[in-house]
């Protein structure tokens, strides 16, 4: 099943966007890496989902949005693109700051989506440790951090195994902007996120790495304690980048927890 | 040609080995290494070798400041310029320069600095500056709005300078309720704006149309002549032409009554060429600091490393001078010709070079140089 790629006018933005797949939609929020596309997971994922995964604005090949400020602008920007796109009420996951997206927009409206799922997402201060600098740190560094054990990746050759083209050069530096724009100060945290978490009561799965180097799993578990409705799954082995590390292991969860029964 | 004197106020105290530890002198380097004991007789030496160059002659005084590194603990130029403005009696206060992106209260900025130009009698030379990655860093304020913050900051500046109060400002980054500052600059319509430049094609052009004056840093002099054709462009935009008096230039010099003492001092330089400036990409230009047009241009400006490169290159490519006062007149001379400037900037202290080389060197150039370089 092929997946196809479109653009979403919101606002004045044209948002490009992976839609594939068949069932309920699923609007998957990528992290500060950019939008990977139709990964393993996904593929799998899409047997029973209609996947949504937009490109944030100013990432990849969407357009720019020098006006935004912070992640809750970009999660107001996407409860417009559910309405625009016709999206219903949509499940919604993110990874990473994708995650913190959904996190924020879920607050803001938990009526208008289904299930969450937070996969190490950003957003909330850790009561121990902090989360990893990604700024401070060159790629190659960085990219060492976010993974428990890169033998273990399947996909790992195909996504990072060749020295990536001028064009992809600069498409990470674009998104690592955005990233800056919207995540600098204060770094990777809202500190007015965890008041409003308590007012979603939608189920939601919270997925970490157990060896996650970049966000610690205390979040993960600040997550679990604040939102109304979650379960808090932690993968062994596994750091920043469930959805890559554990590709299988991960979309089981995801399509396990999409189609379970709704907790009480 | 007019000379100006420049201590970046370093403080170099703690063993080069320990240094070398780290990633970088800048940010990384922990502060357990910074001597409170050595620095207070420093600031002493460094302030009385401000002074000492004023008397000397020099046309003015140059101040900068950066944060979070030895290299420079001078971390207040507007401190220190109210420190000279007082104890200073002819030399122009160079100030190059606050770092207004990083500032969140250009009001306040602009009475500081108009407090220093009233006490100097009118001597201050405000140079604006967008700062290092590191300070970026040392502030926590978002390169991405690097540019945008500067430019905003400058313009509510002037406004505060030039424009009668109480006015109300709500710009994007800045937001003050009442403009009206007790303090406003000696020189009308106010203090003469300058701008460095390492790379930037963006700031020549924006300082030419200005017609603020223009100071490229430690480069290439093709790659400064560049700068200076972006500086024309910007001028010719608003029908202006520019002049030596538009541009100046900025090196490591020093002067010593032998050949040989005047090498051996010169080789302090080194330092801050190299260990100083070492370190990742990062730290001195985090993601989003600069334009794409800002990176292509600085990948072409610096073939080289200044950190890469040996004593003799340094000397042979006019980054450091170093000779008796006839041979720093040649050299400066030649750098005047091949770059059309009418401001030449010298950091003349630097690193571990002594007290007794400084004074000395300032006394040289104070009797021979700077009359020699007065004419032209």
């Amino acid at each position: 099943m092929r997946p196809r790629e479109q653009t979403i006018s919101v606002g004045g933005i044209d948002v490009h966007a992976w839609t594939g797949g068949q069932g309920e939609p699923l609007m998957v929020l990528h992290g500060a890496g950019g939008n990977r596309g139709w990964t393993r997971w996904v593929e799998q994922v899409a047997q029973r989902f209609t996947v949504w995964a937009p490109t944030h604005p100013g990432f990849g090949r969407s357009g720019d949005a020098p006006w935004m400020e912070s992640i809750d602008d970009l999660a107001r920007f996407y409860l417009w693109l559910i309405d625009a796109a016709g999206l219903g009420r949509p499940h919604v996951l993110g990874h990473s700051i994708g995650g913190w997206v959904a996190a924020e927009l879920a607050t803001m409206s938990p009526r208008s989506i289904d299930r969450l799922v937070l996969v190490a997402p950003g957003g909330l201060k850790p009561e121990r440790g902090e989360i990893l600098d990604i700024f401070y740190h060159p790629p190659a560094e960085l990219r060492t951090l976010s993974v428990h054990d890169p033998t273990t990746i399947p996909e790992w050759d195909e996504l990072f195994g060749r020295a990536p083209t001028a064009a992809e050069l600069e498409t990470a530096v674009r998104n690592q902007e955005m990233t800056a724009r919207l995540t600098w100060k204060p770094y990777m945290h809202n500190p007015r996120l965890a008041r409003f978490l308590p007012r979603v009561t939608n189920p939601a799965l919270i997925v970490w790495g157990r060896e996650d180097r970049v966000v610690p799993l205390d979040c993960g578990e600040q997550y679990r304690r604040l939102l109304g409705n979650a379960t808090l799954s932690v993968l062994d082995k596994c750091g920043h980048l469930p959805p890559i590390e554990q590709p299988d292991t991960f979309a089981r969860l995801v399509i396990d927890f999409l189609r379970g029964p709704i907790r009480p | 040609m007019k000379l100006y004197y420049f201590s970046e106020m370093p403080h170099h105290e703690f063993p080069d080995e320990e240094g070398a530890k780290y990633p970088s002198l800048r940010l990384d380097f922990p502060n357990r290494f910074f001597n409170p004991e050595k620095a207070r007789a420093n600031y002493q030496r460094y302030l009385d070798e401000y002074e000492f160059a004023d008397r000397a002659g020099f046309d003015g005084l140059m101040i900068n400041e950066h944060h979070s590194t030895p290299s420079c603990v001078n971390v207040s130029v507007n401190m220190t310029a109210g420190i000279l403005a007082r104890t200073t009696t002819r030399a122009k206060l160079l100030i190059l320069g606050n770092i207004l992106p990083i500032e969140d209260n250009p009001v306040r900025m602009a009475e500081q600095l108009a407090m220093a130009d009233l006490i100097s009698g009118g001597r201050v030379l405000s140079g604006f500056v967008r700062g290092t990655g590191v300070e970026t860093w040392w502030a926590n304020s978002n390169p991405v709005h690097n540019r945008e913050r500067f430019e905003e900051c400058h313009d509510l500046i002037l406004k505060a300078w030039t424009t009668p109060g109480p006015f109300r400002w709500e710009g994007r980054h800045y937001h003050f309720r009442h403009v009206n500052p007790w303090c406003v600059p000696l020189q009308k319509p106010h203090p003469p704006i300058w701008i460095p430049g390492t790379a930037s094609p963006e700031t020549a052009v924006w300082a030419g149309r200005r017609g603020y004056t223009y100071v490229p840093f430690l480069v290439p002099f093709d790659v400064a002549r560049e700068l200076f054709d972006y500086y024309r462009q910007g001028a010719a935009e608003v029908g202006r032409t520019a002049g030596p008096d538009d541009f100046g230039f900025l090196i490591c010099a020093v002067t010593a009554d032998t050949k040989a003492k005047a090498l051996e001092a010169g080789r302090h330089f080194v330092w801050r060429m190299g260990p100083t400036l070492r370190g990742p990409v990062e730290y001195f230009s985090p993601v989003g600091m600069r334009s794409r047009a800002g990176t292509q241009f600085a990948m072409r400006a610096r073939p080289r490393s200044l950190a890469t490169m040996s004593y003799d290159e340094l000397l042979d490519g006019h980054y450091i001078i170093a000779g008796t006062p006839d041979e720093v007149i040649d050299r400066f001379a030649h750098v005047r010709r091949e770059l059309g400037i009418g401001h030449l900037l010298l950091e003349a202290q630097e690193s571990r070079m002594d007290h007794p080389t400084t004074m000395r060197s300032i006394e040289l150039m104070g009797a021979k140089v700077i009359p020699a370089m007065a004419t032209g």
